[in-house]
């Protein structure tokens, strides 16, 4: 049994991504003490699009940051992979980041000074290596950025440069990554391209995705939507609708 | 609008502090200036004070011709027999003669005491019985009585371990004479009147041994009762001799304050024109402080425009902040003058140059100058950012914030750039090769005009310049040094007016660095040209004369080693209307160790009557062989000499010789201050020094120098100029740092979102850190490199235009001015320390989420 057990145990492990245990965030104290997460165990699978959802307030943002090693836990614990994101000094988590997480901002997320392609492989130059050329040939191939490699981020329009941070985040081939509102200030236009390259990033590049977003049709695009309230997970959707989701988030209001 | 401005001053307390920071030093340094010039003056006012204190009237020789700089008039001695005469004057109480010249006492350690060529002189006196002319206080012993008895100052009694009843070697006119202490004294409360050694014989022993038997330099006066001073020089000038003198006791007081005031005037000037590039250094920190500000406040100034301020109101609010960086900068600066002068003073001290100074003396002149100075620096330098700042409309409330320059700047800029380095070269090279009579506002606004322009141009040529000094940056650093190197350039106006600032210092640092090393080369060339001897016994007495026994050159050319000796003399003298050197040699021997080149005559020829004169000068008066000329000297009043012979080389003899014979005829005081040795054939250059140090053992204070010692015993003078030029430039470069660790402060606060990012992709704190230190480095090599470029132009028209003055040589020092670039890369690591620190501290998730 305890066999059994053990192996299942580290195949559910080896199949989350990342993950968290009973994560808690609290800000302040006494009075003005705010819980942004009050016991958060959940886990993003490999090769899967999941996206975080919830109202203002609800503490999907933490959950993100506190996940991929931007911001530290209370109590409980994340890990990215096996590493116990928690237990790593700011030189192993800057490490970590930069070998295998990769991130999408809201916008205005790139170096001015650089051009696109340089933006692109960042992170491989931070880490002082070439990369593998063919992988970033098709990353760039795909979000369709080949003829304005050499422009700097002024001379693109924000949806081009949401495409170029989408190439920045899959030119490691990281674990994980994590996107924060991606679309945030995108038109619909641009912001369905976006998605639609994040979903084949997961369907064609076996690519794992962490999305937080308060747009139902973004999330539709997620294989799993998870709901988060007052700093809990309250409920869960799998291969999530627009209209499903909508009606979900309308339950909040009341 | 005044309290969203403070409220705006109080939330930047840090950067408030920093750009202050800036005017501070330079305050500080001209306030220290003030302060220090004031304290020792004032330390002299008090001391000529008390020296004249119950001197009613001084007689004395009618002054022959003012001195050079700093030398005063140049006068004769009285008749010892005056004394008698002057005492018979009714309303005379008591008359004395005085005597104040060279000796310089040897300490109980062999020694000779002082350094008179750098530091305070050393004096010969007589020590007066009237207690009322004597300034003196014995506080040991008593007053000398034997012609070998002397009473010392109580500081060289302390350096040099002697005290009463011992017997000491002192220097004077002639042999070394062996004294015996009899006393030692105290002036007033000082152990010594500024820091000078006294030697004080009887009357005819300081007749003997420093001025000349039967003479007097003065005589002091006291007048008996109620006889005013006016009428008392009333009385006695009726029974002076002509070319005598009496004025009041008053007048003296006056007279001799006036003098060292003006000496202290020079010093003042140079010390504040290190102020003012400090100042200037200043202004460039706090035109670049602003001009990002208001940059970086565009969105919040548009918006304060949206809401309806006004223009006026806009500028008001940028300078208002200005005046109030100016005056915490100016008050903070002026009251740190105190220290800075206690500094400079040590500094001054460290180098050679001891000043003596009483208590602190602070006017309410340092504390009006300090802060007017102050102030309108920071408000000149922050009008042209105010303006900027009032143009902003108030649709920039609503525009994304485009934080920068690119590219080369305006054609405007390029022209009047342009504009302003033809017309400051074409005033530097006026004023250094034109023939206006006053040429150093000329120069000195041409070379300010230089700096200007190539500021103005700096931007023109920053971006190039960034990418050339940044070019192996991504290969040896990667991607953080890639990064410095965009960030170098992405903004070419910042990295320009951060570089100007270092310029004008590494500008100046360059200039004279390359004007010392020609300077030097020049002298150690000629000298290899004219000095064929092999020894040079050095006097090491300072420009208040004094220096060897002539006996000691005949004593060295009786030696069987030496094949001639030659002693060089020095004294002052007028030629026509300007006081100039003479050099005495005595053609017998001197020709044989000196060559001069001469040109038209023969050494031989230098008589009685006869003037030697370098070609410049013959070429500038006209002067041919057997022409007249009319000199004047203080012992022998106006003398007609005849041009012997024309020379051309001017190093180490000046540009007039006269031969032994007139030197003895019309100088009363005869030292040599160095004896140039040839060792005779046969004789091993180390048999010559062994022989030539058993003579010198008995004149201490005599150095013994082979040729390259002598060589660079000449380039010491330079050499400590150099370093006190040094000190007083680092200041300015001290200041410059400031302001770009200042720069890269406020590009990292505008750059908060992207540092941000760059850690959250994954550049680590080191990395980060890194990518700064290199912007810094870029910008201070920037700085460096075009203050070289000054630099070396400085320096090269100051030599060219030199060339008459013996400077004919053009050095570039090179290693200098590698070192030079060496110290700014690393000034530029240090500078970027702090800025750094902070960048890397920077909370990843607090960056990124920062709208």
């Amino acid at each position: 049994m305890a066999t059994l057990s053990s192996d299942l145990h580290r195949r559910v492990e080896s199949r989350a991504a990342a993950r968290t245990v009973d994560a808690r965030k609290v800000y302040g104290k006494g009075q003005t003490e705010v819980r942004a997460l009050d016991g958060v165990s959940v886990e993003f699978e490999t090769g899967r699009f999941t996206a975080i959802m919830g109202p203002s307030g609800s503490g999907k943002s933490t959950l993100l940051q506190c996940t991929a090693g931007l911001d530290t836990l209370t109590s409980g614990k994340a890990f990215i992979g096996d590493a116990d994101v928690s237990l790593l000094n700011d030189q192993k988590l800057t490490i970590l980041r930069r070998d295998r997480v990769g991130f999408i901002f809201q916008a205005y997320n790139l170096v001015p000074t650089l051009t696109a392609i340089e933006n692109i492989t960042l992170p491989l130059t931070l880490a002082g290596h070439q990369g593998d050329q063919s992988w970033i040939d098709r990353v760039v191939q795909t979000v369709g950025l080949a003829g304005r490699l050499k422009h700097r981020p002024s001379e693109l329009s924000g949806g081009q440069q949401q495409r170029v941070a989408v190439a920045r985040a899959l030119a490691t081939r990281p674990d994980i990554i994590f996107a924060d509102e991606p679309t945030g200030n995108l038109d619909s236009h641009a912001g369905a391209e976006i998605l639609q390259f994040m979903r084949q990033a997961v369907d064609s590049m076996n690519q794992t995705i962490v999305m937080v977003t308060h747009d139902p049709v973004a999330a539709s695009y997620a294989d799993r939507i998870v709901f988060l309230a007052d700093g809990r997970i309250v409920d869960e959707m799998h291969t999530p609708t627009a209209e499903r989701v909508l009606e979900r988030m309308k339950r909040f209001g009341e | 609008m005044i309290r969203t401005t403070i409220k705006g001053l109080l939330a930047r307390k840090r950067r408030l502090f920093t750009t202050a920071l800036a005017v501070t030093l330079g305050v500080a340094f001209m306030s220290g200036t003030l302060v220090l010039t004031d304290t020792i003056g004032k330390t002299f006012d008090d001391l000529f004070g008390d020296v004249y204190k119950n001197t009613d009237a001084v007689v004395r020789a009618e002054t022959a011709f003012e001195g050079p700089r700093s030398t005063g008039a140049q006068r004769g001695r009285v008749d010892a027999s005056l004394v008698g005469t002057v005492r018979g004057v009714t309303g005379v109480a008591a008359a004395e003669g005085q005597i104040l010249g060279y000796a310089r006492l040897v300490g109980k350690d062999g020694k000779a005491i002082g350094n008179p060529q750098m530091g305070a002189p050393t004096y010969g006196a007589n020590w007066s019985d009237n207690p009322e002319l004597n300034p003196w206080t014995l506080a040991a012993g008593q007053a000398p009585r034997a012609d070998n008895e002397v009473v010392i100052d109580k500081k060289s009694a302390d350096d040099g371990g002697l005290a009463v009843g011992d017997t000491a070697t002192v220097l004077v006119q002639g042999p070394p004479q062996q004294v015996r202490i009899t006393g030692i004294a105290t002036f007033g409360a000082a152990d010594s009147p500024g820091g000078a050694s006294f030697v004080m014989f009887n009357s005819p022993a300081a007749q003997r041994l420093v001025a000349e038997p039967g003479k007097f330099d003065s005589i002091a006066v006291v007048a008996a009762g109620d006889v005013g001073q006016a009428n008392l020089v009333a009385r006695i000038a009726q029974v002076l001799p002509p070319r005598t003198e009496a004025i009041t006791g008053e007048a003296i007081t006056k007279e001799v304050q006036s003098e060292t005031k003006q000496g202290l005037s020079f010093f003042n000037t140079f010390m504040l024109i290190f102020a003012v590039v400090a100042l200037l250094v200043g202004g460039f920190m706090i035109f670049n402080t602003f001009s990002i500000t208001v940059a970086q406040r565009t969105r919040e100034n548009g918006l304060m425009r949206a809401l309806g301020a006004s223009r006026r109101q806009i500028l008001a609010s940028v300078l208002i902040e200005a005046v109030a960086v100016g005056v915490m900068a100016s008050v903070l600066g002026m009251a740190s003058g105190v220290v800075v002068a206690g500094g400079l003073k040590a500094m001054l001290a460290g180098l050679g140059f001891d000043i003596p100074a009483g208590g602190v003396v602070f006017t309410v002149r340092t504390v009006i100058v300090s802060v007017l100075v102050g102030l309108a620096v920071t408000l000149v330098a922050a009008v042209v950012p105010a303006r900027k700042a009032a143009r902003i409309p108030p649709i920039a409330a609503m525009r994304a914030q485009v934080a920068g320059s690119a590219g080369y700047g305006s054609r405007l800029r390029i022209v009047v750039g342009g504009v302003l380095l033809a017309s400051g070269v074409g005033a530097l090279l006026l004023g250094l090769f034109g023939d206006s009579g006053n040429a150093v506002p000329v120069v000195g606004l041409g070379a300010l005009l230089v700096f200007f322009a190539v500021s103005v141009l700096a931007r023109t040529v920053s971006l190039p310049l960034s990418r050339l000094l940044g070019a192996p940056l991504p290969r040896i650093r990667g991607a953080a040094g890639g990064l410095a190197r965009e960030n170098a350039m992405r903004n070419p106006k910042r990295t320009a007016a951060s570089a100007s600032a270092l310029m004008i210092g590494v500008g100046l640092v360059g200039f004279i660095t390359i004007l010392a090393s020609s300077t030097k080369a020049s002298i150690d060339a000629s000298l290899d040209r004219s000095f064929t001897g092999d020894l040079v016994v050095d006097s090491g007495a300072g420009m208040a004369g004094g220096g060897l026994d002539p006996g000691m050159a005949a004593q060295l050319n009786g030696l069987p080693e030496v094949a001639s000796a030659a002693g060089l003399s020095r004294g002052l003298a007028q030629v026509g209307d300007s006081p100039v050197q003479l050099v005495g040699l005595d053609p017998a021997t001197a020709f044989g160790v000196l060559d001069v080149k001469p040109l038209q005559g023969a050494p031989g020829a230098l008589g009685r009557d006869v003037i030697a004169v370098h070609e410049d000068v013959a070429a500038e008066k006209g002067l041919k062989l057997d022409d007249p000329v009319p000199v004047r000297f203080k012992d022998t009043g106006d003398q007609t000499l005849r041009v012997g012979m024309i020379y051309g080389e001017d190093q180490p003899v000046g540009r007039y010789i006269l031969g032994v014979a007139a030197f003895d005829a019309n100088f009363a005081d005869r030292y040599d201050e160095k004896v140039f040795v040839k060792k005779a054939d046969g004789v091993t250059t180390a048999a010559l020094r062994s022989a030539v140090d058993r003579v010198a053992q008995s004149y201490p204070g005599a150095d013994v120098f082979d040729q390259d010692q002598f060589k660079a015993d000449q380039g010491r003078a330079v050499d400590q100029l150099l370093a006190l030029v040094y000190a007083l430039l680092a200041l300015a470069i001290v200041i410059a740092l400031l302001g770009i660790g200042n720069t890269l402060a406020l590009s990292i606060f505008e750059r908060t979102r992207e540092l941000g990012l760059l850690r959250a992709v994954g550049m680590t704190r080191a990395q980060l850190r890194s990518t700064i230190r290199w912007e810094s480095v870029i910008i201070a090599l920037q700085g460096t490199f075009l203050g070289l470029l000054i630099g070396v132009f400085f320096g090269w028209a100051l030599v060219q235009a030199l060339a008459d003055e013996g400077i004919d040589t053009f050095r570039l020092p090179v290693s200098s001015l590698a070192v030079v670039v060496v110290l700014a890369a690393i000034a530029g690591v240090l500078a970027a320390i702090a800025p750094s620190r902070r960048a890397a501290k920077l909370n990843v998730l607090a960056a990124i989420s920062s709208t």
